[in-house]
């Protein structure tokens, strides 16, 4: 519940609009849904185009499933440092956060290098390029733009770790960690359809 | 204000957030255990294909709203966040279902053959 004084504090706050609600948020959540369609369009897509390419290799020959797997645990266990991170700095103990945050930011790391070697595989190892057949390029596409939405996670988290440690964030500035944290647990979930959808439906 | 467990909430998103470090975790260990289950089922012989895609799909619906409600506190959140975010993904949908059947590429539905 917003109480009285926190009413009046945000009477002040330049980030409140007049439904009461911090502009940012609700800026990101309007970006989120935005890109939910931009993703539903690249996954419809690629279910439209399966099993069509007239030249292989072919997804089954290609997919790694315990590296992508591995992949998926990475950013599923990157959604939690990230709600750490915001705990944390609730709790005033910057330095934590800053931690949490750099721990997400590792993660995330890890996730788009798994992907780098994923994709070189797929073209060193298997001639699958982007141009190779329908497969090819409706599967880079994909998770090459979900690969970059990750990176400019990992940059955008990075950049909150060097304010944190410069003393410039404090428990004051929860809602920006936290449109941070909406926008990294959006990439997850995008990852999560993708895992499925992509790699683990035949 | 947050006590020591670290109530996480939205000062300024309207809603009264209740996640404690506990639930975080709790929603940690379902996701694995899921994904676990998800990669298993790969390796089960004798599934029927349709059976296979609809349980992968609910396994992964299920972890999709875990992640939006909890770590991104839809739930708690206040309404107008919720329809920003449930309206467009209702849209995502609708458009991978009419790409699809513009492509008669249902995995889901038995295809004639002729």
């Amino acid at each position: 519940m917003v109480d009285h004084a926190s009413a009046v504090a945000h009477a002040h706050d330049p980030n409140i609009g007049t439904t009461g609600l911090d502009n940012r948020k609700v800026g990101m959540w309007a970006f989120l849904g935005s890109d939910c369609m931009f993703f539903g369009s690249l996954i419809g897509t690629y279910l439209a185009y399966k099993g069509k390419s007239i030249s292989g290799p072919l997804p089954h020959q290609v997919f790694d499933i315990p590296l992508t797997s591995y992949s998926a645990a990475l950013l599923l266990a990157s959604s939690l440092t990230m709600v750490l991170a915001l705990a944390a700095l609730q709790e005033s103990r910057v330095k934590k956060a800053a931690g949490w945050l750099f721990v997400t930011a590792m993660l995330g790391l890890h996730f788009v290098l798994n992907q780098v070697y994923e994709f070189t595989t797929f073209a060193l190892h298997h001639g699958l390029k982007l141009s190779t057949s329908l497969f090819g390029s409706t599967f880079f596409v994909l998770t090459g733009f979900h690969g970059a939405h990750v990176t400019g996670g990992v940059i955008w988290l990075l950049i909150l770790v060097m304010l944190a440690l410069r003393g410039k964030i404090d428990a004051r500035d929860y809602t920006k960690v936290e449109i941070a944290g909406l926008y990294w647990h959006f990439v997850d979930i995008v990852w999560i359809a993708i895992f499925t959808v992509i790699y683990l439906i035949p | 204000m947050a006590d020591h467990h670290a109530v996480a909430s939205a000062p300024h998103g309207g809603g009264g957030g209740h996640a404690t470090v506990r639930t975080y975790i709790n929603v940690a260990i379902a996701l694995a255990i899921i994904t676990a289950v998800e990669v298993a089922t790969l390796y089960i012989p004798g599934i029927p294909s349709t059976v296979l895609v609809l349980s992968l799909l609910a396994m992964s619906a299920i972890k999709f709203f875990l992640v939006v409600g909890f770590f991104m506190h839809l739930k708690y959140d206040h309404p107008v966040m919720r329809a920003l975010f449930v309206g467009p993904l209702i849209i995502a949908i609708a458009i991978i279902l009419a790409v699809m059947a513009l492509f008669s590429a249902f995995v889901l539905l038995p295809r004639v053959v002729l």
